[in-house]
């Protein structure tokens, strides 16, 4: 099916492939590269060269020779070796005429990063139709204008402002403000989560939001699809294809607040605000309407190593009678159930811990965070038919080291359990070495409970949405 | 208007959206006549191209009861109406059985540049106003989707009963959402329609008002 015009046509699998071009280059020019650095011509070639991508990066500038250590051509038809994909970083006065000469050189895709088109101004929009002819002339393919580049960590391809490259994994993030994007990349380095693909969409004048998520929902490498959402151009097509992908698609949508409808004329045209209408189509479309920003790599991070809970029943361990408490009450904020355990369960449990202690969900241990009651507390939860999914929460005391009760259940986790466990180690100085060892054990660690709460409804979502949305 | 009003009651009856006997008339004598056909008590309500809200202007009365109150209501609306708006065209009067109490809801669609056509579900009156009490979808809702609009509403209990009030008839409220929907795919220059309210009642349902956009 051709991305595009989503119907039978007879330059679909050419789409398909010159997007593969894009975040898949075997060769890439970068048009317009500096070698002042703070020069996004400087920056992006910097990063093209500094990140272990494996095929040729040619810069090209005609007042140049040579930059960073790399034969600079004058133009794009002076590069001896093929390229696939063209970065042009020119002003916007040569950004037509370096795009035709791509298209004469046979260049397959092209991210443009020079700005200055349709978001500016109606003159802007008229050069941008004219760059989109001259796209669609040579059947070349295009991110942006006005982008701030790509990403795919996978193959080291650091086409973007990104101060470095982010750690691989299996999300990939769409984003159509630029700056926040590449901010949120880089927050996810701090956080040690993975990315996949990331890609700033800019005016989305040719690849839209369409096409990348059939690219992505096709990409072996992406397991979840997170998004950054202003407006989309083709809502129910768009609708249409993620009801289909079974991936999970997360999508933090900006423009909550609702103008005051101009027309008055019916109840519902005052009411139904396009936020109201984005919420029901993404409900519709499986796709999980996260609030806020922070939410989103949160739940990303989970559905990315966990899998998709069988229900919404949720068990709780924790040293600590508070957390506990706090993440229960999320739990029932957000539709999650606490079931009660088999009485099986609480009699093993019961072995496992002090008389005092609570042996009925949530779980207390009242203190102990030894690996054989964290381990076995683990265990037999996961065992009770009750239970759907693991909440593991360690609030750190001087008393315990912090590893002892993550690698208690990493050593479960190894088995490749069916139920997800999400873990909260709270308590900052003295949790790191425990949340490594978490991290490395592929189990997705919170610092609050509220957090690791919210991220596992997300997982129970998708889960409800492969049971009745996804085709 | 008026083209609008006709082919709205028109299209409400051909899905099957149950609607109250209603009648027009363009003098006192003939409002009479129809009332008497219809059955006290009646609602009257303008009839003019002109005026969208047609209350704000003294054109709709309520719960007439008797030859002698519909005529009177009549020389009343006109009256009325040429006070207020001495330039609207007028064309008489639409009556109306008078619907007996029950659940109030609101069933509207607008048509969304993006996404298309979005079926709105509330209870009426000031739940609707104040609360925002509301769900939406997508068109085309099918009757599982039509369900689950309704019981998502804050104020579903009122709908399944609470409190020892009686329920009113679920099924019922589907059908006039699925009947909406597949009103809409066949009628696509709608741009706005409001069914408010649908009064429902623990068997049945009967839309009392409606309005409806063309674009």
């Amino acid at each position: 099916m051709c991305v595009t015009c989503l119907s039978q046509c007879e330059i679909s699998g050419e789409i398909q492939l010159t997007l593969k071009d894009i975040f898949e280059p075997e060769s890439i020019a970068v048009i317009g590269a500096s070698a002042t650095p703070g020069k996004w011509g400087y920056t992006i070639l910097k990063n093209l060269l500094g990140n272990g991508f494996a095929g040729p990066v040619y810069p090209v500038n005609p007042k140049a020779t040579d930059i960073l250590g790399h034969t600079c051509y004058p133009s794009v038809l002076d590069i001896p070796g093929p390229v696939d994909l063209a970065v042009i970083v020119v002003p916007i006065s040569h950004a037509l005429a370096v795009t035709e000469e791509c298209g004469k050189r046979g260049v397959k895709g092209i991210i443009m990063v020079t700005a200055g088109f349709s978001e500016v101004d109606g003159e802007g929009k008229q050069l941008e139709d004219q760059l989109i002819g001259i796209v669609e002339r040579y059947g070349m393919r295009l991110i942006g204008p006005n982008t701030l580049g790509v990403v795919n960590a996978h193959v080291g391809m650091n086409a973007s402002i990104i101060s470095r490259l982010p750690a691989k994994g299996g999300i990939s993030f769409i984003t159509q403000s630029g700056t926040l994007g590449l901010a949120l990349a880089d927050w996810t380095m701090e956080m040690g989560i993975g990315l996949n693909i990331v890609v700033s969409t800019g005016n989305k004048a040719n690849v839209d939001d369409v096409a990348l998520l059939e690219y992505l929902a096709s990409d072996k490498q992406t397991d979840v699809i997170a998004m950054y959402i202003e407006g989309i151009n083709h809502g129910r097509e768009f609708m249409e294809l993620a009801k289909g992908i079974s991936k999970p698609i997360l999508a933090v949508k900006a423009g909550r607040t609702r103008s005051g409808s101009k027309a008055v004329f019916s109840h519902t045209g005052s009411l139904a605000g396009s936020d109201d209408v984005y919420s029901a189509a993404f409900k519709q479309a499986g796709i999980i309407r996260i609030e806020n920003i922070d939410d989103l790599f949160d739940s990303a991070l989970a559905l990315s190593v966990q899998p998709a809970p069988a229900g919404n029943r949720v068990g709780i361990i924790s040293n600590g009678g508070g957390a506990s408490i706090i993440a229960s009450d999320t739990c029932e904020r957000l539709g999650l159930a606490i079931p009660a355990l088999e009485q099986e369960t609480r009699t093993r449990i019961k072995e496992l811990v002090p008389k005092f202690a609570s042996y009925s969900n949530p779980v207390d241990t009242a203190g102990l965070a030894s690996y054989g009651t964290y381990n076995g507390i683990v265990k037999h939860m996961l065992l009770d038919p009750n239970i759907d999914a693991l909440i593991v929460i360690y609030v750190h005391t001087v008393m315990w080291d912090s590893r002892i009760p993550a690698n208690a259940i990493v050593d479960i986790h190894r088995g490749r359990c069916l139920k997800p466990i999400i873990t909260c180690w709270l308590g900052g100085a003295g949790t790191e070495a425990g949340i490594g060892i978490l991290k490395s054990g592929g189990l997705p660690n919170y610092p609050v409970p509220e957090r690791a709460v919210k991220a596992l409804a997300s997982l129970v979502k998708h889960h409800g949405f492969l049971e009745k949305v996804k085709e | 208007m008026t083209g609008n009003d006709d082919r709205l009651w028109k299209l409400l009856r051909d899905w099957n959206i149950p609607v109250l006997p209603t009648a027009a008339a363009s003098s006192a004598g003939a409002a009479v006549e129809v009332a008497k056909t219809l059955g006290y008590p009646v609602v009257m309500k303008l009839l003019s191209p002109d005026i969208t809200h047609k209350s704000d202007v003294g054109g709709v009365i309520l719960d007439l009861g008797s030859d002698g109150e519909v005529k009177d209501a009549y020389h009343g609306i006109i009256e009325s109406v040429k006070q207020h708006l001495p330039k609207a065209r007028i064309e008489g009067v639409i009556l109306q059985k008078m619907a007996e109490p029950g659940l109030e809801v609101i069933i509207g669609a607008k048509l969304d540049p993006q996404f298309g056509y979005v079926i709105m579900f509330g209870l009426g009156g000031i739940f609707v106003e104040i609360c925002r009490d509301v769900s939406f979808r997508v068109t085309p809702v099918d009757r599982e989707m039509a369900r689950e609009m309704v019981l998502e509403i804050k104020g579903s209990p009122i709908i399944e009963g609470a409190r020892g009030m009686e329920s009113v008839d679920l099924k019922a409220i589907i059908d006039v959402i699925t009947a909406l929907s597949s009103m809409l795919e066949k009628n696509t220059d709608i741009t706005e329609i409001d069914i408010n309210p649908l009064i429902v009642y623990s068997r049945g349902s009967v839309a009392v008002d409606a309005r409806m956009l063309t674009g």
